[in-house]
This record gives C-alpha cells, structure tokens and sequence, in this order.
C-alpha cells in the first residue's frame, strides 16, 4: 500500500475523486452536477491513460496496473452504450466502479515498468489478461444493473429493461471470460507443458464461469418469474470473481502457477 | 430411458450440474494443484468425467437437433474438451518405457540422452524416447543493467533460457534448435519444454549449470482444441443471440 507521489498518481487520484464527486452528485440528485463530474472523470482516465503512453513509450496494455488504467477509462464509453442500448441510467453506479477499480491502481500497484520474466514473454500475455480485467468489469456491470431486479416489486417495464440489460451484460462478460480462459489454458499448454493444471486459480476462474453458465441456463429455464434469483446469481458470480481476484492474489492460502500475478 | 435422457440433457440438471461443478472446483482450489490433479486421475474422477461429457453432449445433439446451433456448439465444445483430456490421461495411464508419456532430462553441456526421469530428484526411470537430444549449450541471459540495477548492486533480472540442442531421429540428418520458455520445440509427437536449471558439479567436481527438459506427449490436445474452437465459436453465438432477443419484437409487454 503506497501512495504514488508523481504525476500518473496525481491524474489517478484526481480520476478517482471526480468519480466519488460523480456518486455523490448523483445521489444527491443533480443532475448536471452529476453529468460535469462524470465527463470530467472521463477526460481525466483518459488523460492518465494518455501519460502513462506517452511515459513508457509502449501501448499501456503490457501489465495489470495500465489495464486498470484503461478500464477506468472505458466506464464512460460502457455507460453511454447502457444508456442508448438499453435505456437505463448506470452514471452513479459506474462512478462508484471506477473508484474500485482505480484503487488497485492508485494504491497497490507499482508502477514502475518491469522487465517481465521469460515466462511471461509471450503474446498471449495481453489478450489472456485483457480479456479477463474486461469480463471481471462487465460482469461487476451486470450485477450493479441487475440491482433493481432484487427488490420484490417494481415496474413492470422497468425490470424487464433492467433483466434484459444485465443479461447482455452479462453475456458480454461471458464471452470475455470465456476467451480469456481459453486464451490462458493455450498458453499454458506452452508455456507449462499442460492446458489445464488444476492450479487453484484456474480453478476458482472455472467455478466462476460455471457459476455464470448456471445463471444463464436458470434465467432461461425459469424467465422473467424468477428474476429474484437470476440476478442474486449475478451477485454470486461477482463474490466469486472477488474471490478469485482478492483471495488468490493477496493470500498465502493457495500457492501455484499464479502467484506472479 | 427416453425420459431419464430428456431429464439429464435438459435445464434442471443442467442448473445443477453447473452449480455442483463450481463447488466441487472450489473444493479442487483447496487441495492445492498437486494433490487435485491426482485425486482428479482416480478411475472413479475418469469415470465420472466421462459420464458428464456424455451428458453434455447428449444436450448438445438435442439444441443441434432443435436448431439451437449457439448452444449445440457451446455444449459440444464442452463434451470435446472432457473427451480430450480423458484421452491424454489415457494415454498417460497406458504408457511403456518403449513409449513414454511425460517425463524429463537433466543436462549439462555435450550430454547426450534419449532417457526420460521422473521424481522431485529425477531418480525414477520412466522410459526412451525414439530420438536423441544432445545439449550444445545451455545460456541463462539477463537484461542490461540499469541504474536501478547498479544502485542496489545487482544483476539485472533474466532474460531468457535458452538449451541449444541437437536432435537426433532414426533416419533423418541431425538439426540444431532451441528450446525456450514459452517456445517448446516438437519433435515425433513430444512437446520438449524448457522447464527448469539449477547449479551442480561434474565428476571432477568443478562446477556446472545444468538444464532440465521436459517431455510431454499428449494426443489429446488436438481434441481438447477442437473443443475451444466450438466453445469460442458457440459463446460469441449466444452472446449475438442475447443481444438480437433484445430487439423490441411480438412478446414485448406480455407479463
């Protein structure tokens, strides 16, 4: 837990303050406040993105601290794409995600440009971790969308858009976990000699992906009826994704392949 | 018959099994890899493996049959990857020394071998395989140092492994290769990886870098790969599929 005292930690602590303004505006109901802080935040991620570039002279998609960095900058985008898609308001609950997802950034990871060890020299480096930062984000999306789906009654129209939004969030997310573990167990197979390792992080990543293909065949079998339950398995999918990233990465409890990262 | 098929392939199991599966994956993540994957090679694990795949299949066939392509080749693709790992443990099981399966070599400069260890000290013979490898040189580069480096006093971190072998198979010229992290080298159906180094001292007791190779022959993997390939394809058809059920259409504002 550090603070970082340069100017890629001064546009990140700034991205993430104009994210907590953006969740306060918004719960405190001004709009136009809301709508200043949130494209401010934006033009901040975006900047911070940008330094990091410029600074290291590489695409800032090589490691898990620039991934965040981006992330934080494509919850602007994703939002947008709620609102036009799906018609449903997401600001303060993505502001309050950029917060999460900026604290790693901000406080636990380095920034200094590594040297990567010739295990993790490989091309399938980036779309592996990229295709899971962005499922791990779509998926904290879905569950945040489906929160209005968890109290017992509402509008009609309302929890229809909102079950409909979480489900293509959610199968977005899907499909980038998916890849991403499928990307993982390729690389494995030439980086450590196997596809699969039984290693616990791909198994608590697989318990994720059960967890979700559970939801979707639930969702399916029982409809809008039970939309109670789909959208609590969407919170069990991101406990275990929480799991997976919290647990696995900051513990001793289980060592493995994954201990790097 | 008929009904306990439709029941196995159809979504109440199918939620189940899900939810059982990702239990049982987290009590996998507790034993810790070793101890899962041989509690996972147990014949009764194979079995039950085996009857999943089936299962899965089973749904497979019957959303192809239905015209459900998004979710015949998610679940097929699923079945194909149960089928290839089965297939790789069986291969496994029933290796030969004249036909070994998984086993590795420790090597220092100008050794030449065609035998396969096994064991935490590669003590146990496991078997030959059908060529030679004779070390040439094995190289451990570092990256240049860098202020950072010289400031604390040391050696920049590793660069690369590097064994610069030279194979030899019955009836074919001898080649130079090398063999590297992250770039295994195929020879006769064995993935020759560069798996770990370590220092030693040679019979006249002076002292030597040696190379560990490993050697993994799995048949399965083209299967298991088939597999992925049907998965991608069928989760990128679904999630089109989710995202076209959303267009306002005939159902809309039915309760």
């Amino acid at each position: 837990m550090t603070l970082k005292l340069t100017v890629q930690g001064g546009l990140i602590y700034l991205t993430t303050v104009l994210f907590l303004a953006t969740a306060v505006a918004g719960g405190l109901g001004h709009r136009n406040l809301r709508r200043g802080f949130w494209a401010a935040a934006f033009v901040a991620a975006t900047a911070s993105v940008v330094w990091r570039g410029l600074h290291t002279g590489h695409p800032p998609m090589q490691n898990l601290f620039e991934f965040f960095l981006c992330m934080a900058a494509a919850l602007w985008p994703l939002s947008q794409w709620s609102r036009r898609k799906n018609n449903i308001d997401t600001v303060t609950r993505d502001a309050l995600l950029g917060v999460v997802i900026l604290f790693p950034a901000g406080f636990i990871f380095s920034e200094e440009v590594r040297r990567l060890p010739p295990a993790l020299q490989s091309p399938l480096f980036i779309p592996h971790v990229a295709s899971y930062v962005a499922g791990y984000v779509m998926m904290a999306r879905a569950a945040l969308i489906a929160l209005p789906l968890l109290r017992r009654e509402g509008d009609a129209g309302v929890l229809r858009t909102a079950d409909l939004a979480a489900r293509q969030t959610a199968a977005t997310g899907f499909m980038l976990l998916t890849s991403g573990l499928l990307l993982g167990a390729i690389w494995g197979k030439i980086c450590w000699g196997h596809y699969w390792h039984f290693d616990p992080k791909e198994m608590w990543s697989l318990a994720t992906w059960l967890v979700y293909g559970g939801y979707f065949h639930y969702r399916l079998k029982h409809g809008i009826r039970s939309r109670r339950v789909a959208a609590a398995l969407l919170w069990v999918g991101l406990l275990f994704v929480i799991l997976t990233l919290t647990w696995i990465n900051l513990s001793k409890l289980f060592t493995g392949l994954h201990n790097y990262a | 018959m008929k009904k306990a098929i439709d029941f196995l392939t159809g979504l109440s199991a199918a939620i189940w099994s899900c939810f059982v599966c990702a239990l049982f994956s987290v009590y996998l993540a507790f034993l810790g890899a070793e101890r899962a994957a041989a509690f996972m090679s147990a014949p009764l694990m194979l079995i039950a493996v085996a009857v999943l795949a089936a299962v899965v299949c089973g749904s497979g066939l019957r959303a192809l049959k239905r015209g459900r392509f998004s979710s015949a080749a998610l679940h097929l693709g699923c079945a194909c990857v149960m089928a290839g790992w089965l297939w790789g443990q069986q291969a496994a099981r029933t290796a030969t020394p004249g036909e070994p399966a998984n086993g590795s070599m420790a090597l220092i400069d100008g050794d030449v071998t065609d035998a396969l260890w096994d064991g935490p000290a590669l003590t146990n013979f496991v078997g030959r395989v059908p060529f030679t490898i004779k070390l040439e040189k094995f190289i451990i580069e570092h990256y240049e140092q860098n202020s950072v480096d010289r400031d604390a006093g040391r050696m920049a971190p590793i660069r690369e492994y590097r064994s610069r072998v030279t194979v030899s198979e019955p009836g074919k010229t001898p080649y130079v290769a090398n063999i590297m992290v992250n770039r295994p080298l195929r020879v006769r159906g064995y993935n020759i990886y560069q798996m770990s180094w370590g220092n030693s001292v040679d019979r006249f007791r002076q002292p030597v870098v040696y190379t560990v190779l490993q050697f993994i022959r799995d048949p399965g993997v083209p299967l298991v790969y088939a597999g992925f390939a049907l998965l991608s394809a069928g989760v990128l058809l679904f999630t089109i599929g989710v995202f076209r059920s959303g267009k306002p259409e005939a159902g809309e504002g039915r309760a």
